[in-house]
């Protein structure tokens, strides 16, 4: 027997009234949108995505086709894309080759490709100049832990500076997925973020974005990245509640936020998660369209410009 | 600036708008609403922002009496969240936690937090002192103590990689449920429907461990947003086995809302994830608090 006294529904309804009519008619549109008018939506720049196979299972959008058209349908109009490829394989020059011709074939102006060097695989430089020079590639990316090095590898300072000196940017993966589902043969070591941080106070002139970085549980790896170099970052490991506003808006009475929102970029981890994670943290948090801009597009044209 | 307004449309961005997040009637059946140890009131209050701006119809806190670390020794804000669930009973439920390392200290709970008191249900917590799981013959009175309450059942469960040789569930805590304790204790009730928290920790496997025990329900909140995994369990067990939780403020709630968003399941299925489904689960304990609710 269904009870006739509902306040909180009618709360719901009575707080989602507003604007109602004109969401709806929205959502209802056809899903392809016409060209952007002046005023249309901002593009999201999708910094965190990975093409082909992941290694231990399929994915629902593993397929580069499948997953460009998801992306659009969320009206993200750029997407750094990595190759999970470069998790495993000892042959990255052919994997990088693959990565750039996929982006070509099926990107349609979407995916800018960002290759990988393994630190410890031999003639790693020569990678780093084919992925530069012969792919046309705007940056590389790191998986340490599954590339069988870490923060605290020798050459780490050395790769730093060549892509600095390149123009290149260099993006560090913290973590792929949760250990606790790991397949039972894989163990790898957590990445301690900490040794980034003298390597980049050397290297003022480098483009450095953590992904999937939150930091270790005390926030000092956080802290120093933002306080002591210019590294980037993007949120898809900032979980939690409202985590992402909390990060960036500052604090009760004016206090500073623990990252400067112009630092912090959109990154959906996709295809291993749903796009729509990302999407939502978005929404979740109480930001302003000035921030959300900043977060969307803005911050990503300053670091890569189209 | 509203709290509650969207700085921009997410019907551009392909997301429902707060208008159809409140269509959806999510009921969140994992809260973390108390489960802080300075300021779980603090906690719970300042959560709310977020509970109201996604458009949460209902939160169902998982400690209601104790703490998750002690769920049998009371809490000293226990009288407030007792209050608490009296006073805002129009959108907040509690279910109380147990320790199978003591049944009859856990009856006793029952009896206060559910038959005298306002919760709606027990939850197993992951890990206990004595390192008692769910399938432990210790668990059968409480089970028909829940049974004779009407009470819903709420079970943590992992499957942590782990041990020497590694495996999936050799990593778990001592007393720290699996799937497979959950079908183990639901064979011993057939009647009874369990609820098999966390989609067993590793939802490729934990999905299969439950789908022949048709009495056990997965909820799959408090994991990582795996694209494809409510796609798989429903296949598996069908929508009508499947709840949701949001698990905040620890997770997200944009976490745990993508994961059925982004699953291809009909508007009517998501429908009964996001609250309908716990709603029949949960109506007979409902209507006997006096909770007012619709199906």
């Amino acid at each position: 027997m269904n009870t006739p006294s509902l306040p909180r529904r009618r709360f719901l309804r009575q707080t989602a009234a507003a604007g109602a009519v004109v969401a709806l008619a929205r959502a209802g549109a056809p899903t392809s949108p016409p060209a952007p008018a002046p005023d249309a939506p901002p593009g999201i720049v999708d910094t965190h995505v990975t093409l082909f196979r992941w290694p231990f299972r399929r994915l629902k959008y593993d397929a580069t086709p499948a997953l460009v058209a998801k992306l659009r349908r969320h009206r993200i109009t750029e997407a750094w894309a990595g190759t999970h490829e470069a998790l495993l394989h000892k042959d990255l020059a052919g994997a990088n080759e693959r990565l750039a011709a996929e982006c070509r074939a099926h990107g349609a102006g979407l995916l800018r490709p960002f290759g990988s060097v393994n630190l410890a695989w031999p003639d790693w430089e020569e990678d780093l100049r084919r992925c530069h020079e012969e792919h046309r590639m705007p940056g590389l990316r790191l998986f340490p832990g599954y590339q069988t090095f870490d923060l605290s590898h020798p050459d780490l300072g050395r790769l730093i500076q060549l892509t600095a000196e390149r123009g290149l940017i260099l993006q560090i993966v913290f973590q792929m997925e949760d250990p606790r589902v790991h397949h039972p043969l894989l163990s790898l070591p957590v990445i301690d973020a900490r040794p980034l941080v003298p390597l980049l106070e050397r290297t003022p002139a480098a483009r450095v974005q953590l992904l999937h970085f939150a930091g270790n549980v005390a926030g000092t790896d956080l802290r120093a990245l933002v306080d002591r170099t210019g590294a980037w970052f993007e949120f898809s490991r900032w979980e939690g509640n409202g985590r992402l506003g909390q990060l960036i808006r500052p604090g009760p009475g004016g206090a500073r936020p623990p990252v400067p929102e112009s630092r912090v970029l959109f990154g959906s981890h996709a295809p291993y998660f749903p796009v729509e994670t990302g999407l939502l943290r978005l929404f979740e948090s109480p930001l302003d369209a000035e921030t959300l801009h900043a977060l969307m597009h803005r911050n990503a044209r300053r670091l890569l410009p189209a | 600036m509203d709290p509650l307004a969207f700085a921009l449309n997410p019907a551009d961005y392909g997301l429902p708008t707060r208008e159809q997040l409140v269509a959806y009637r999510i009921w969140d059946t994992h809260f973390h609403g108390f489960n802080a140890t300075t300021d779980p009131l603090g906690q719970f209050h300042a959560n709310n922002l977020y509970v109201r701006r996604m458009g949460i119809e209902r939160s169902i806190t998982l400690e209601a009496g104790g703490t998750l670390r002690a769920p049998l020794q009371p809490a000293t804000h226990d009288a407030a969240v007792r209050a608490l669930l009296v006073k805002e009973r129009s959108w907040l439920s509690g279910i109380t936690p147990i320790d199978p390392g003591f049944p009859d200290e856990s009856c006793a709970k029952m009896e206060a937090w559910i038959r005298r008191g306002p919760c709606i249900g027990i939850k197993y917590v992951g890990g206990n002192s004595r390192g008692i799981s769910c399938s432990h013959p210790n668990n059968d009175p409480i089970i028909r103590l829940a049974t004779e309450l009407e009470a819903t059942i709420y079970i943590h469960t992992w499957l942590k990689v782990g041990g020497t040789p590694r495996g999936p569930g050799r990593g778990n805590l001592p007393g720290e449920s699996t799937p497979q304790d959950v079908v183990a204790l639901a064979r011993r009730f057939p009647d009874v429907r369990f609820i098999c928290g966390h989609s067993g920790g590793d939802w490729e496997l934990g999905v299969r461990v439950v789908r022949p025990q048709p009495n056990v329900l997965l909820e799959f909140a408090g994991s990582d947003p795996h694209s494809g995994a409510v796609d798989f369990a429903a296949r598996e067990l069908g929508a009508e086995r499947l709840v949701w939780g949001g698990h905040g403020p620890s997770r997200s709630y944009a976490t745990e809302l993508a994961k059925v968003l982004e699953s291809d399941l009909s508007h009517a299925d998501r429908l009964k994830v996001f609250g309908g489904n716990f709603r029949h689960l949960a109506a007979p304990i409902l209507r006997r608090q006096g909770i007012p609710f619709e199906l």
